[in-house]
């Protein structure tokens, strides 16, 4: 065994195994068993190395005897939610709140599992476990998550929030959702990750999701995690003839962070957005890999990602789009921008475009530059402090991704929260 | 207002400006002609604070003030206006936050309140009255997608807004249409008042028929080479500038 997978050995000794979804975690371990811990040799792992995070051994927290008082379950001033709320991978029942209503079935994923709710064959939608170590991972220590299933037709009248909070030190934390969309169904879902101060360890976290024919599928996923966390999340979407699935995916703050989002058009018209914004400061690592797959015609994508890296933070983007030979008349966009503030700063950004199709049209284009330095010295002629000028340019700069959130408190908070992080007015 | 002593300057080690003299007195119009690389835009560069030019002889005194020592966003706070010759297109930033973000840096500076909303407003409206600057244009980001004259009447726009104590006008006439012309013209006439003096630089005397300074002066080679009155830039016009240079080998 490599001096690595000693190390990886290691890191895992303290998880515990999966209960509440035997036949996956079972699969899980005997995945974590065959496939190989990513290294730098590998090219999707080259910029994000797992090396400083295995170093340190991680442990499942015990069971928590309730929500923390400090920490308010909905972070979201003004939001009017559905609620389920976790802690360090495990769902707070008391302090959750579930529509409870015809066609909607909402509970945690464990007790999903052990209502037979999720059939024989059927835990795992996205192969993830089979594909990638740390896939394997969550799949063999999943604690609990979110089961969101819609029946045909049925509109949600409200967003359901998915708040997971780390606590402690070295703490794994391997929540586990699961989204499923009936046809002409809508449902948007925010999921938002916090850790205060002081916390470490990894959290783990793996999104399914199943969007019917005519679904609409909308999901604002933002990252605001204080302490040394490394958080490995991966979004694996399907979606059927005529939906719409959207995703912005904005790390306000994370120690490191490694998001990987897979969306896969089974059926024709489909439509998918994907934007995402990262904005790391001091030593902190932002990696967003995603992939795209057309597989059938007359569908249309739009992928915008904006980064801004300060101080000596690094940066990753790594944009693939296939558009395989069936995929006719697809309609594919992808940017990807980034500002380099700092000298020490750096962003690794890689779009990667595969068309087997001849008749289609795909767009891309990836920028890394610097400040604009004549409307800099345009604005700060008018008076305003260089800091301001440039908080200025940079909210203009992300603009354009924050605009499309879902929920518009949403969008509000995050402005917020980067207001305080980044002394913007 | 403003006294500009032996002022040398210099851009990657090529002087420019070789010992400029200037007093512009308070309420004062002053026009600046001269030939191209005579140094006229690297006057109002260096005065607004920009960090490419190197000022290496000289003063700048701006009511009280060395001018020199403040870098550019506190210079404009203390009263200077630089009306760019190319307006920069910002994407993003919408023309009445950038106001508003500038209208309350002067403000915090003089040690007033934040400008309520409907006093920005109300102030926003009465000002862009003054170049005909439409809603649709305001409401904009910044010089984006605006034609030429657009831009060089946001530029006066922002000057009314502003009000600063003096303004320095560079080359605002280039590439104006006669109607573009009239209109910034008037705005800077409605500007004019005892408090406020103007430094117009400019290629083409017709700007000045608009615009009608006090005294005119010649720049050339980095010096001002001929001061006089508003009929000295008719004389220019006439004779070309190739009169002055005669003049003064």
């Amino acid at each position: 065994m490599s001096a690595a997978n000693d190390k990886a050995h290691a890191f895992v000794a303290g998880l515990a195994a999966s209960e509440g979804l035997a036949p996956l975690a079972e699969a899980g371990r005997q995945a974590m068993a065959d496939l190989p811990v990513p290294t730098r040799k590998s090219e999707r792992w080259k910029y994000s190395p797992l090396t400083p995070m295995l170093a340190t051994p991680v442990r499942t927290a015990t069971a928590p005897e309730g929500w923390p008082e400090d920490v308010p379950t909905n972070p979201i001033p003004g939001l009017d939610a559905y609620r389920i709320v976790l802690l360090s991978g495990q769902v707070v029942a008391e302090a959750c709140d579930l529509p409870v209503a015809d066609g909607v079935v909402c509970m945690p994923l464990s007790q999903a599992m052990a209502e037979g709710r999720i059939g024989e064959g059927d835990e795992d939608w996205s192969a993830y476990h089979t594909r990638e170590w740390v896939g394997a991972v969550n799949a063999a220590h999943a604690q609990d998550g979110l089961f969101l299933s819609l029946d045909a037709g049925v509109v949600l009248d409200r967003p359901v929030l998915v708040h997971h909070h780390t606590i402690g030190d070295n703490v794994a934390s391997c929540p586990r959702h699961r989204v499923h969309v009936g046809a002409n169904a809508q449902a948007e879902v925010v999921l938002w990750s916090s850790a205060p101060e002081g916390a470490s360890g990894m959290v783990n976290a793996v999104l399914e999701g199943k969007v019917g024919a005519g679904a609409r599928l909308g999901v604002d996923k933002v990252q605001h995690e204080q302490g040394a966390v490394f958080h490995l999340a991966h979004e694996h979407v399907t979606q059927g003839k005529d939906s719409t699935f959207r995703i912005h995916t904005v790390t306000v703050q994370g120690h490191w962070v490694r998001n990987e989002l897979n969306v896969l058009q089974h059926g024709s018209g489909s439509h998918t957005i994907m934007h995402g914004a990262y904005l790391p400061k001091g030593q902190e690592h932002v990696d967003n890999h995603t992939t795209m797959d057309h597989t059938v015609p007359h569908c249309t994508s739009s992928e915008l990602y904006k980064g801004i890296l300060y101080d000596r933070s690094t940066g990753v983007f790594n944009g693939k789009v296939f558009v395989r030979e069936d995929a006719q008349l697809t309609n594919a966009y992808q940017q990807n921008a980034n500002i380099v503030v700092d000298a020490g700063a750096s962003i690794n950004a890689k779009p990667e475009l595969e068309i087997y199709a001849d008749d289609v049209k795909c767009s891309h284009g990836c920028t890394v530059g610097q400040f604009d330095e004549e409307a800099l010295f345009y604005l700060k002629s008018r008076g305003i402090a260089d800091r301001a000028a440039r908080a200025l340019m940079v909210q203009a700069f992300i603009g354009d991704v924050l605009e499309g959130f879902g929920q518009e408190e949403v969008a509000q908070e995050v402005e917020g929260l980067l207001a305080d992080r980044h002394g913007w007015m | 207002m403003l006294t500009i002593k032996n002022l040398h300057a210099q851009v990657e080690d090529t002087p420019i400006l070789k010992g400029l003299n200037l007093e512009i007195g308070s309420g004062e119009v002053h026009a600046i002609m001269g030939p191209n690389g005579s140094g006229k835009s690297t006057l109002a560069s260096v005065l607004a604070g920009r960090e490419d030019y190197e000022v290496t002889a000289g003063s700048v005194d701006f009511d009280g003030t060395d001018l020199l020592e403040l870098d550019a966003s506190d210079r404009a706070r203390e009263g200077l206006f630089l009306a760019f010759q190319y307006p920069v297109e910002i994407p993003g930033v919408s023309n009445l936050n950038f106001m508003k973000a500038a209208i309350n840096a002067k403000r915090e500076h003089q040690g007033l309140e934040a400008i309520t909303a409907k006093d920005f407003l109300a102030l926003v409206k009465e000002k862009s009255a003054l170049v005909e600057l439409s809603g649709r244009l305001r409401d904009r980001s910044v010089n984006e997608g605006f034609s030429g004259g657009e831009k060089k009447r946001n530029e006066i726009f922002q000057m009314a807004m502003l009000e600063p104590k003096l303004a320095v006008l560079d080359e605002t006439d280039s590439g104006l249409d006669i109607d573009a012309l009239r209109i910034v013209s008037e705005g800077v006439n409605a500007m004019r008042d005892a408090g406020r003096s103007f430094l117009v630089i400019t290629h083409y005397q017709r700007l000045l028929d608009h615009i009608v300074p006090d005294h005119v002066h010649v720049l050339s080679d980095g010096q001002i080479v001929k001061s006089g009155p508003k009929e000295l830039a008719l004389e220019l016009e006439a004779k070309g500038y190739d009169w002055i240079k005669e003049g003064i080998a």
